[in-house]
């Protein structure tokens, strides 16, 4: 089970990684996918590991948060855009000071 | 570990690297998909069935989906491109994600070894079983669940909604308009 | 109640002028303020003749009441301050009339009034240094009055600081007492001090610290300098502040705490040679002054000195008389000389003045009734008490020889300079370029009235066997004193004896000054005489100057102080600008510090 651990620890890093280095929002959005089915990985992983079903409820309930979040986080970017002429986070530099 | 393991490992590492690399969004995309059908493939040699099929519908079959459209209707969504004002972000993003990983790694360095009854108790995490439990022990949670996709959808419609602004007019037409009117009656 | 109205009544004419007094035409805020003098007047004539008031809060300040009380002393001085000074505030309209400062002018001196009658009316030291401080506050602003001028600021400066000294004396000896007897009220500590067989050693410090305070605020050596300066302000000020009331404040402290300086023999003999050595003093520099009312600054410290000879040797109810008649004469000479300034039109040298007999026949009269009385004439106010001054001090217990052939020479020294006084600005040719012109009748009335007393208010208290008022009015309120008189046949003749002094000097004064010519050692000492023998000189370099130099290197030790902490602050706001970049808006280094956090949340939690 280890194994599948040290997976979803790693693609949680790479998503990490994503976050901070993409300037698009959408593919920092996709990034922040990435994490959210790296955290499922390892739920399924210790649902196996104790034979208790709970960890997989939960992925289910994570999935289905994802999806909402999804739609809500497209809006946005879509309504920034429509404003902003521009889905480059760092043009987004508001929240200065 | 056996040859399996190996393999969706390398598969999954390969494809999120490409997600997060690539320069072309669409084809990041698509590469994400493919992350996501190797979890699930992951899933069903966890026995997790249900689960495995609920992430080819939901996030692979409509959430990715999503994505591309958004891409594709979004002209400057299609390529990560542009002067990057923060050089350094790359490298000390791939230092932080390091440090993490490490972290990560050695607390779960710590998990005991498996509950050998885990298969029989799992019954392959079809949805009988796991009905049972999502609307026994867990139905408060999925009620809530419910509850936040139905705002979900509702924030997005309203968020999509076409900004109508009110024509402004001069106040002195305003003031004759209203005294004609007054003439008129 | 009574007695809170007399304090109340005119510090609401200084409020009520200060505020709005601009708006009042003149002479309304003139009018007022006398008006609101001569009710308190009213009131403490009521008083007396009710038999006295008290009034009192309990436990003011931890074991000490605010109290005030009107008893034959309080009343007697409450007399003198209220009724001399209307007839100052009456004369003040005239004299201040067209001054752009007008109404502030009264609401100054009814603020002093009111602080004046505070100090008096006390029945605790508390009470009496706020009246204290207060009389000198006002004397401070009535000084400076015409402030845009340099040297009227820092004489009012100088008069400040010079009784702030007195001031920590006064302080100190308070200290003391209420240490040793855990009390400050008057009445209190008379009966404990009467009553005791047993007197703590610190009671002496005491009494000498309350004297350092009297030599402050009367101007007695050393801390006499500042009178002189004092003159600055316009006359009425001089007339009131420091000649009749103000200055005999410490008097005044002395006689009341009398109970407590019947027992300190030392203390007293000290005080009776201060009073002394500045009687001498005030004599020798009036003789060489050529402004004006400088000659009669002068001559206010040499009187103050023959009144605290007279409290030094137990005589304290002669120096009260002093007091009042003091008060007379010389407010009758600082307005006299007020109306032959304003008949000048502001020239105040005597070089330029003489003559003026025919010009100002009233402002005339005026002067020679109070040069006389000064002088001590034959039964005028000043003869009666200045000589039971100088009989005080073969009669008392703490007197002797020495004092009373001091204090006789002084007084042939006090006649030579009144007639010096008067035959320069009166007498012979005229010598200015200003026409003259007489004084209006606001301003002559007063005079006339302060003539009067400065010719009969002697009659109160006249040697044995005539009659004497004034002693057995004060009696109850002073410390018994055993007094000794002498045979009547051996006190009348001193009397004669000064009234022969008196004379002869007038007659030297009148000759040396009109007729002969001045001899070689006479202008060598008229010289020192007119720089007040350097006092002021020895002072600034020995004290004043070193004490500015010292208060510089802390100026500049301040502004050092002060470069180190802006470098402090200059320091943080430094880090700050280089921290700024830290929110700068970017969203990705903010995701970047969160992830920084988390991870250093991690790796400590993974550690533990």
């Amino acid at each position: 089970m280890s194994y599948y651990l040290l997976l979803s620890a790693l693609l949680f890093a790479i998503g990490l990684y994503g976050v901070l280095s993409r300037r698009t929002a959408i593919l920092i959005f996709m990034s922040i996918e990435l994490m959210l089915n790296s955290a499922n990985l390892a739920l399924v992983s210790f649902a196996r590991a104790s034979g208790d079903l709970g960890g997989q409820a939960m992925a289910l309930v994570v999935i289905a948060l994802a999806a909402a979040e999804v739609a809500v986080g497209l809006g946005i970017i879509v309504a920034v855009y429509r404003v902003r002429e521009s889905t480059s986070v760092d043009d987004l530099a508001e929240f200065r000071g | 570990m056996s040859a399996f393991d190996l393999l969706m490992g390398v598969l999954l590492i390969a494809s999120a690297l490409a997600a997060v690399t690539l320069k072309n969004a669409v084809h990041a995309g698509l590469a994400l998909v493919g992350n996501f059908l190797a979890l699930a493939v992951v899933y069903f040699a966890l026995e997790a069935q249900f689960l495995g099929w609920i992430q080819i519908i939901v996030y692979a079959g409509a959430v990715m989906v999503l994505f591309l459209f958004v891409i594709m209707l979004l002209f400057d969504a299609k390529a990560d491109v542009g002067m990057d004002r923060l050089p350094w972000m790359r490298p000390v993003g791939a230092a932080l994600a390091a440090v993490f990983f490490l972290v990560l790694a050695y607390a779960f360095s710590a998990v005991g070894p498996n509950n050998p009854l885990a298969d029989v108790k799992l019954a392959g995490g079809l949805p009988q079983a796991l009905g049972k439990l999502l609307y026994g022990d867990w139905l408060y949670a999925v009620l809530l669940v419910a509850v936040l996709l139905f705002a979900a959808t509702v924030a997005a419609v309203v968020l999509v909604q076409p900004q109508i602004r009110k024509a402004r007019v001069k106040p002195q037409v305003l003031e004759r308009d209203r005294e004609l009117k007054e003439v008129g009656k | 109640m009574l007695l809170l109205l007399i304090i109340l009544l005119p510090l609401l004419g200084f409020a009520y002028l200060g505020l709005f007094g601009k708006n009042l035409r003149e002479p309304l805020p003139g009018i007022i303020a006398s008006a609101l003098v001569g009710v308190s007047f009213l009131l403490v004539l009521f008083g007396l003749l009710g038999g006295g008031a008290s009034w009192e809060i309990k436990d003011w300040l931890p074991g000490i009441p605010l109290s005030l009380v009107l008893d034959h002393l309080s009343g007697y001085m409450g007399l003198v301050v209220t009724g001399i000074g209307f007839l100052i505030h009456v004369y003040a309209i005239g004299y201040m009339h067209g001054d752009e400062g007008f109404s502030r002018f009264f609401a100054y001196l009814n603020f002093f009034i009111a602080m004046m009658m505070t100090l008096v009316l006390a029945g605790s030291y508390p009470v009496m240094f706020i009246g204290w401080e207060g009389v000198g506050l006002a004397s401070f602003l009535l000084i400076g009055f015409w402030y845009t001028e340099k040297k009227n600021a820092d004489s009012a400066r100088k008069a400040f600081i010079t009784n702030r000294i007195g001031d920590f004396g006064f302080l100190l000896g308070m200290a003391i007492l209420y240490s040793t007897f855990d009390t400050l009220s008057i009445g209190e500590l008379r009966e404990i001090l009467e009553t005791s067989n047993v007197l703590p050693l610190s009671l002496g410090l005491a009494g000498f610290l309350l004297f350092v305070g009297a030599v402050g605020k009367s101007a007695q050596v050393p801390l006499m300098v500042w009178l002189p300066d004092a003159m600055a302000g316009p006359t009425p000020v001089s007339a009131l502040i420091h000649a009749a009331t103000m200055v005999t404040a410490g008097v005044y402290l002395i006689a009341r705490s009398s109970f407590l300086y019947v027992n300190l023999q030392d203390v007293s003999y000290f005080i009776a040679v201060i009073g002394i050595i500045t009687a001498a003093y005030g004599a020798l520099s009036a003789l060489g002054q050529w402004d004006i009312k400088k000659i009669v600054a002068y001559s206010t410290i040499s009187q103050l000195g023959y009144m605290f000879l007279a409290v030094g040797v137990g005589a304290y109810w002669i120096a009260l008389f002093h007091v009042m008649t003091h008060a007379f004469y010389k407010a009758l000479l600082f307005l006299a000389s007020g109306s032959v300034i304003h008949a000048l039109g502001g020239e105040q040298d005597i070089r330029k003045m003489g003559g003026l007999k025919k010009y100002l026949p009233r402002t005339h009269l005026h002067g020679l009734a109070g040069a006389l009385s000064l002088a001590g004439f034959p039964l005028l106010a000043g003869f009666w008490s200045k000589d039971a001054i100088i009989t005080a001090t073969l009669n008392y217990p703490f007197g002797g020889t020495g004092f009373y052939i001091a204090g006789l020479s002084v007084a042939f020294l006090t006649a030579i300079y009144a007639m010096r006084w008067y035959a320069l600005v009166f007498l012979g040719e005229y010598k200015g370029s200003v026409e003259p012109h007489e004084s209006p009748k606001v301003m002559t009335i007063p005079n006339d009235i302060l003539a009067l007393g400065a010719i009969f208010a002697g009659f109160l208290a006249l040697p044995e066997p005539l009659w004497n008022y004034v002693e057995p009015f004060l009696a109850p309120a002073l410390a018994h004193v055993e007094v000794h008189h002498m045979s009547l046949g051996l006190e009348w003749g001193l009397i004669t004896l000064s009234a022969v002094v008196a004379l002869a000097g007038l007659y030297l004064g009148y000759m040396a000054f009109t007729r002969w010519a001045l001899p070689k050692w006479y202008l060598t000492f008229q010289t020192w005489s007119e720089n007040a023998f350097y006092v002021d000189l020895v002072y600034n370099t020995l004290i004043i100057n070193p004490l500015k130099e010292l208060a510089a290197i802390w100026g500049l030790i301040d502004s050092l102080l002060d470069t180190g902490y802006l470098a402090l602050a200059g320091v943080s706001s430094w880090l700050g600008e280089k921290l700024a970049w830290v929110q700068a808006g970017y969203v990705r280094v903010y995701g970047a510090l969160m992830v920084l956090g988390l991870v250093v949340m991690l790796v400590w939690g993974v550690l533990r």
